[in-house]
């Protein structure tokens, strides 16, 4: 079986006179979580309904666990979990009714003792019988999530599985989503919280309508950004940077005490650097590589992306 | 056929904690009974031409209401119900085909309610027993049995039809079943017609109603199949 997931070519999709997907080509490796990132109504749900042979594309093509998109549709779902948005729990049966339901539904060889384990996995064993009308926000959203898992699927779409939980509820779920990273099972993330996104995922797409980038977060941070060392100095040493006069420094720039300095090999190249700023008589107080999170990168790619459209 | 079997059992999991169809799952033909009951005991001593003809046909049209009723609330709330938990879309992203989710949710309210349509028939007919001192006149005649056994199945099937349209539009369990009320009208009109001409209930008439109820039935199905596919309900659903 080939090693990629999910590949998508020309994914479009229209809603009358709007075009909610556009172009969409991108291909996910298998085990890998797959951060899916935009803003409200960029079509991010689309794509989830589009993938999980939920609806169909308008045009394009797909191969979701190595099946067609639109010709095996029922295979499709078998291999595939989706958490929606909201948890759409049966808020009349108990936890494990709701679990036994859907392990059915699946087709689960051994229902009872499969939906026991992910209730046991996920804290949930003690309430299995309370109805699920009854539960919090987290143990909802841990109970869809095991839901979602119960007849073990290849692909796991993730759509806002942290969206309108308290932060304590939210770290649980983000905990939970390492646990079920496995060489097997991709995890397609759709998610707002771009700290999350950083914190869990191997690559990730930033998407409004059509693909804005793609890539392992660090590496569209390096494309965009390059890398940086910034120096903390005791006193701001006037002249520091044009007597420097290294050849690999791209571009440095000065706030007060403070030199940022754009390098392409910090580890060769930085301790060249403090050398000869400690030469030049520069008293260095700290050295240490400028950060740029996921948010500002996120923010400058989509500002980029509606000043071009 | 086995997921049809899971959402069925599901259906009336969840129907059973539901106290208002719980209710009138219990209550209306329980009423339907005894009021069909007391008019036939009632009607014993009338010695008015067309009198008991008119009472029996009142009576048999409690038995046509109850399978058009029934199934309003159970099919309004469980669609409706699923729209409002939000678990319609975890429900559609499992291997379940249209068709098997169709005709579980249809089906989830037709067997309750011709369960309970012929149980409050066979009801009625042992309290009439006693009190009228014999199974009444008029009634286990081959026009009543057909009404019963061949009707009712249809105000069913066309009672969810209408049910099932008029839930792919609201977003009220309530609302939904007032609009769907409408669909107990086939029940009713061949009472106008009996009563108004104090006719004995014939096979023609029966015939005629079930032959107008097919076409209704197929025209409500079809669309009702329609708007109940994935597609339609993930993005043209209210």
């Amino acid at each position: 079986m080939s090693n990629i997931a999910i590949c998508a070519k020309n994914l479009t999709r229209d809603f009358d006179t709007v075009r909610a997907v556009d172009s969409l080509s991108l291909e996910i490796p298998q085990g890998i979580v797959f951060g899916f990132l935009g803003p409200n109504g960029a079509g991010k749900t689309t794509t989830i309904r589009m993938l999980a042979a939920l609806i169909a594309p308008s045009s394009g093509e797909a191969t979701v666990a190595g099946l067609h998109l639109g010709r095996e549709n029922r295979a499709i779902r078998q291999h595939v979990g989706v958490l929606t948005e909201t948890p759409g729990l049966y808020k009349r049966l108990s936890a494990i009714d709701n679990l036994l339901f859907f392990a059915k539904l699946y087709g689960v060889p051994e229902p009872r003792k499969q939906a026991e384990r992910y209730l046991q996995l996920f804290e949930l064993w003690d309430r299995r019988d309370d109805l699920a009308g009854s539960f919090s926000k987290g143990m909802r959203q841990k109970l869809a999530i095991a839901r979602a898992m119960l007849h073990e699927p290849q692909i796991l779409f993730l759509d806002e599985p942290t969206a309108s939980l308290d932060p304590e509820a939210a770290k649980v779920v983000r905990d939970l989503i390492e646990t079920l990273r496995t060489k097997e099972r991709t995890i397609f993330l759709c998610t707002h919280n771009l700290d999350e996104a950083d914190r869990l995922c191997d690559r990730v797409a930033l998407f409004n309508t059509r693909l804005v980038a793609i890539g392992p977060p660090q590496e569209l941070k390096e494309r965009l950004y390059g890398r940086r060392t910034v120096i903390h100095l005791a006193d701001p040493h006037p002249g520091l940077e044009d007597a420097l006069k290294l050849s690999f420094i791209k571009k440095i720039e000065r706030l007060d005490n403070t030199l940022v300095v754009s390098l392409s090999d910090p580890e060769r190249e930085n301790p060249i650097l403090v050398s000869r700023l400690v030469e030049l008589g520069a008293k260095v107080q700290f050295v240490n590589e400028l950060r740029v999170s996921l948010e500002d990168l996120y923010l400058d790619l989509m500002e980029e992306n509606n000043a071009s459209t | 056929m086995h997921r049809l079997n899971v959402i069925l059992l599901k259906e009336w999991r969840e129907s059973l904690r539901n106290k208002m169809i719980l209710f009138g799952a219990i209550f209306l033909p329980l009423f339907m009974v005894g009021a069909a009951v007391v008019m036939v005991y009632q009607g014993r001593g009338i010695d008015v031409p067309g009198a008991q003809i008119a009472l029996f046909n009142t009576a048999l049209m409690y038995f046509l209401i109850l399978p058009a009723v029934i199934p309003l609330a159970i099919a309004a709330y469980s669609i409706i119900g699923e729209k409002e938990q939000g678990s319609l879309e975890p429900l559609l992203a499992t291997p379940i085909s249209d068709l098997e989710l169709f005709l579980g949710k249809a089906l989830a309210s037709v067997i309750p309610a011709l369960i309970l349509t012929w149980g409050s028939f066979g009801l009625f007919l042992g309290l009439s027993i006693p009190l009228v001192g014999g199974i009444p006149p008029h009634v286990l005649t081959p026009p009543w049995i057909a009404a019963i056994f061949g009707l009712a199945p249809l105000l069913s099937l066309f009672s969810v039809g209408v049910t099932m349209l008029v839930s792919s539009r609201a977003s009220d369990a309530r609302a939904a079943y007032q609009v769907s009320s409408l669909a107990i009208l086939p029940g009713i009109v061949p009472l106008i017609i009996y009563s108004s001409k104090k006719t004995l209930v014939s096979l023609f008439l029966v015939g005629l109603e079930g032959a107008v109820l097919i076409v209704a039935s197929i025209i409500v199905l079809y669309f009702a199949i329609k708007v109940f596919r994935r597609e339609q309900i993930l993005t043209r659903w209210k």
